[in-house]
């Protein structure tokens, strides 16, 4: 009978951790930060950092970094799901809520129904607007306090922390809306569109 | 702890270590099989390439210019393959 | 030239490994002996990926390199356990004679080395990063090949030195191969040997100068990895000499 062998005693680290009501299926939880890119660390200094709201070809707000620190700042704590399987509790960040980003614009709301965060190095992720209202989507640029580090995603990263993290796109530039949603980076090699980690959606057919 | 400082250069591969994921998509050696960027025009081996992402999926750069060459997932639902930064593969 | 012995491709199959022999290698590595019915063979500087299927169903996938050479009838897998790790604290902790795991390979005809490839060959290891390269010296010695040959391995400290007492039995018994160890953290007392990590003047006087173009093999973390391919260009050795095989980041902190 050819049976996958059972690796005697080998057990996922899942069990190890307790079965918080916090934890999506199939995670388990770290105190690390572990670290996963799809290219090279970008190296933009604050001086040149830059951050833009876009509509179609126009632009409907841009701020310099000093201009961003200057908009209404929230703070969060809040856990984390990375589709690779583990989950960080109570990670503390800090930045602008996209609610605080369309007021800075003066809409009410939002222009179009969609989202595409564009970030250095090329990387991209779509989202619903209604994922990113009501404080569920922020531009952060601080954790615990600090700078975020360049290989988290500093200068400033996208956080929408109900959705897994690779939708927290790192190195964020500008948030394009869209009329029609399009697939970014990982939605289109596979990745589930939208990405709940309470329903497990990992991989577009899940 | 501690990882928060963590240099992520630290975590790119070659692309020797796709092999695994590769073999499943091409018959023939891929790793020793020739890649030309469309990028910059260089010509490199495919076990030479930059790998990026790796415990999500195969993000395979130029070593010259950074251009994503080769991009692929494995699913329960199935293999992704994408190759648009590539001219071309020479076995 | 550089020769790359592209292994024959064959469908990559799962196959059944069973764990024959344990070898404490240091305090945190060991090597698990195995045997694969019907193993074809492999390639010294290839890899396998492992999987392992828990009783619930559970799965993890990793990738080893092949540390036997081609020669041997169990094929080698050596594990470095890595704090909070998933697989290797089993493998290196748990795992026992007569366990089994899935396996497959051998995987990767680019980073690879046989006697048939010319020249003097030169290896560069940090760390768990001297099992590919150790593949390659077994078969180099089992061959009985004598190209000059150089190792230069950089570890933490004496006791981290795998394959320890095999490397110097090699080198003892062998005026063609030179063993370099360089000790980054702890060294014992009137060691003479070098004490830090890899540089550029460490490889430039511990090494093949460029004109003798030496096949060179470069393995272990990626910041070593990446420091050292990037010297050995500025020391003038050909990029298409160097082949690098990246382990990640280190294990543990350094």
């Amino acid at each position: 009978m050819n049976e996958t062998p059972i690796s005697r005693g080998f057990r996922s680290r899942r069990q190890e951790q307790d079965a918080k009501n916090r934890l999506p299926p199939g995670q388990y939880v770290t105190r690390d930060f572990p670290v996963l890119s799809a290219g090279p660390t970008p190296q933009t200094k604050v001086e040149d950092w830059t951050f833009a709201l876009q509509l179609g070809a126009s632009r409907l707000g841009k701020w310099n970094w000093a201009e961003f620190d200057a908009l209404p700042q929230t703070t969060i704590k809040t856990d984390i799901h990375c589709v690779t399987k583990w989950s960080k509790f109570d990670t503390a960040w800090q930045g602008v809520t996209f609610d605080d980003l369309l007021s800075a614009v003066g809409l009410t709301e939002p222009a179009e129904p969609y989202i595409m965060a564009h970030c250095d190095g090329g990387y991209t992720t779509n989202i619903p607007v209604e994922d990113l209202i009501d404080g569920k989507g922020m531009v952060v640029t601080r954790y615990e306090g600090l700078p975020i580090p360049p290989a988290h995603g500093g200068p400033a990263r996208l956080l929408v922390p109900h959705l897994y993290f690779w939708k927290s796109a790192k190195w964020v530039r500008s948030l394009r809306f869209m009329e029609q949603d399009e697939r970014g980076f990982w939605e289109s090699l596979g990745y589930h569109n939208y990405g709940d980690p309470w329903k497990e959606q990992r991989y577009d057919g899940d | 702890m501690g990882a928060m400082t963590d240099n992520d250069s630290d975590f790119v591969l070659d692309g020797n270590a796709a092999a695994g994921l590769l073999q499943e998509i091409f018959v023939l050696e891929i790793t020793t099989a020739q890649i030309q960027c469309e990028a910059c025009d260089s010509r490199e081996v495919v076990g030479t390439l930059r790998l990026h992402a790796a415990p999500m999926g195969a993000v395979l750069r130029c070593p010259h210019c950074d251009a994503t060459l080769m991009r692929a997932v494995k699913t329960p639902h199935g293999r992704w393959l994408e190759m648009t930064a590539a001219r071309c593969l020479r076995f | 030239m550089i020769e790359t012995a592209a292994a024959p491709t064959r469908r990559l199959e799962w196959q059944v490994a069973e764990v024959r022999e344990i070898v404490v290698e240091t305090f945190r590595v060991k090597s698990l002996l195995l045997h694969v019915p019907g193993w074809q063979g492999h390639l010294p500087g290839q890899h396998v990926d492992i999987r392992l299927t828990a009783e619930d169903g559970y799965q993890a996938q990793r990738s080893y390199s092949i540390a036997s050479p081609p020669e041997d009838e169990l094929l080698s897998l050596t594990v470095e356990k890595v704090d909070n790790g998933e697989v290797s604290p089993y493998l290196v902790g748990d795992i026992r004679a007569g366990d089994q795991f899935e396996l497959r390979g051998p995987i990767g005809g680019y980073f690879v080395w046989t006697v048939a490839m010319r020249g003097p060959l030169w290896l560069i290891a940090g760390g768990s990063g001297i099992a590919p390269l150790m593949a390659m010296l077994r078969h180099r010695s089992r061959r009985k090949v004598r190209n000059p040959a150089l190792l230069l391995y950089s570890s933490r400290s004496l006791e981290d030195v795998i394959y320890r007492e095999e490397l110097d039995a090699m080198a003892r018994r062998d005026p063609d191969l030179r063993v370099i160890n360089t000790l980054t953290r702890k060294q014992p007392e009137g060691w003479k040997g070098y004490r830090r990590r890899i540089d550029k003047g460490l490889l430039a006087e511990a090494c093949f100068p460029s004109e003798r173009n030496p096949n060179i093999f470069v393995c272990g973390p990626t910041s070593l990895v990446e420091a050292a391919s990037g010297f050995l260009v500025e020391l003038g050795h050909e990029p298409r000499t160097i082949k690098t095989e990246r382990f990640g980041p280190s294990g543990w902190a350094p």
